[in-house]
Parts: structure tokens; sequence; C-alpha cells
């Protein structure tokens, strides 16, 4: 039971050493949405260049590992995506393009995004578990 | 000194991480608050924007729910649902849903 309890504290301290990494990421986030305010018409004018087939690498290193938990500004688990409505990925998209909902690496990525690249994404994730 | 800080907050991480609602608790709120939009184990929208629940992380969900109650989220509709959630509802409720194995959302890539 004692030796649980400090496994568990142990297990704890680890991901508190993560959690404690915050300054970086805040710096980094806080660039992202400037680039983001900044330069939305010129990504999106330049977004077209990507090949459709690998458009979802930008989602990938988040959405793509399964438990992978956000380091800013809190700590919890990216949620799945894939085998979600498309309409509601597109409405999240939107909301986090507007400034409606405030998650910083998701607002940065969605100011990149035009509608039509926003339906893309929302139908490749959108598609059934193969 | 920063021994025992470490540690407090060691334990509350460690309580934080676990899961605290109860599942059966949730299912029977999700009947009567969620079901009739997100399907009674949240894997059945009735319109193409809202969200599948069933599958969805703990933590992502009990997110969610908090920020549509205290407005960093958005809705209306899910601002009037959410609002007259406690916090244990909202707990119950991740546990339902997260729990729901028969799920549209899958890890792959």
């Amino acid at each position: 039971m004692k030796r649980l309890l400090f496994l568990l504290i142990g297990a704890a301290l680890a991901a508190s050493a993560f959690a404690q990494d915050k300054k970086p990421a805040k710096k980094a986030a806080a660039q992202a949405e400037k680039a983001a305010d900044k330069a939305p018409q010129q990504l999106a004018a330049a977004s077209p260049a990507i090949p459709t087939e690998n458009f979802h690498a930008q989602c990938i290193g988040c959405h793509g590992i399964p438990g992978y938990k956000t380091a800013f500004p809190e700590v919890y688990h990216v949620p799945k995506i894939a085998g979600q409505q498309p309409g509601y990925i597109i409405a999240a998209l939107k909301a986090y393009k507007s400034g409606e909902r405030s998650h910083p690496s998701m607002r940065g990525i969605a100011a990149s995004l035009n509608e039509d690249q926003m339906k893309a994404l929302a139908e490749y994730y959108g598609a059934p578990a193969k | 000194m920063s021994r025992v800080f470490f540690i407090l907050l060691g334990t509350a991480l460690a309580l934080n991480v676990h899961a605290r609602g109860n599942a059966e608790k949730g299912k029977q709120k999700a009947a009567q608050v969620c079901a009739a939009c997100h399907g009674p184990d949240g894997n059945k929208p009735s319109a193409p924007d809202q969200p599948v629940l069933a599958g969805q992380y703990y933590d992502y969900l009990a997110r969610a729910l908090g920020d549509y109650k205290n407005g960093r989220r958005n809705n209306p509709i899910m601002k009037g649902f959410a609002g007259q959630l406690t916090k244990q509802d909202i707990e119950d409720l991740a546990a339902w849903f997260s729990s729901q194995t028969t799920s549209a959302l899958h890890d792959q890539r």
C-alpha cells in the first residue's frame, strides 16, 4: 500500500515535471498567435501549394498520437477527432479562427485555414475508421 | 520545504488524472439532459454540427462542459444545459460518455 502510494507520487512528479515546462510553450504560443494575427491571408494564399493528401500533416503532431496531452495552457487530453462529425469539426475550426474558442495552438492553425481547407480536413477526419 | 511542495503537487496531480465521476449517475443525467441531441450514449448527434461524445477523453469532456458553463466557450444551447450542471454532474457525465466503447471516434491518424 505504502509502495503503491510512493509509485503514484513518483508518477505524478514525472507528470508535473512536464506541466512545469510552461514557459517555453507560453513564448512559442505567443509567437504563434502573433504570427497568426499578422499573416492569415499570406498563409492562406500559400496553402494551396500543399498537396491535399498531406494536408492533415499539421494535425497529426497532436491529434494523431493516442493519449497525447496538451502542455499549455492546461494539461488535458487532446480530443479525438477521427470519426467526429465533419460539421462539428468545421464549426470548431471556425470558432478557433474567430477567437471564440481560445486554445493558442488551435487558434494559430485555424487562422491559417480557409473554408475549403477546413472542409477538406473535416471530410478527411470525419471518414469512418479503415 | 520544496520537497513537501512537490509531494503535495504530485498528490494533487495524481488525484486529478483519475476519472472521479460516477458513470452510472452520468448515464441517468445524460438521459435527462444530453440524450435528446447527442443520443443516450453520446453516439447519435441529431444535427451535423453537433459532436460525437462517446469514447471521447474524460478530461476533455469535463473541460468542455466547464468551459460552456463558465462562458469560455460560447454556444447558447450548450451554455443553457451546462449552466445547470454541478461540478459533480460534469464529472459523472464525462465518466459516462468517455466509457462508451462503441464509438464512432477512434485513435487512428
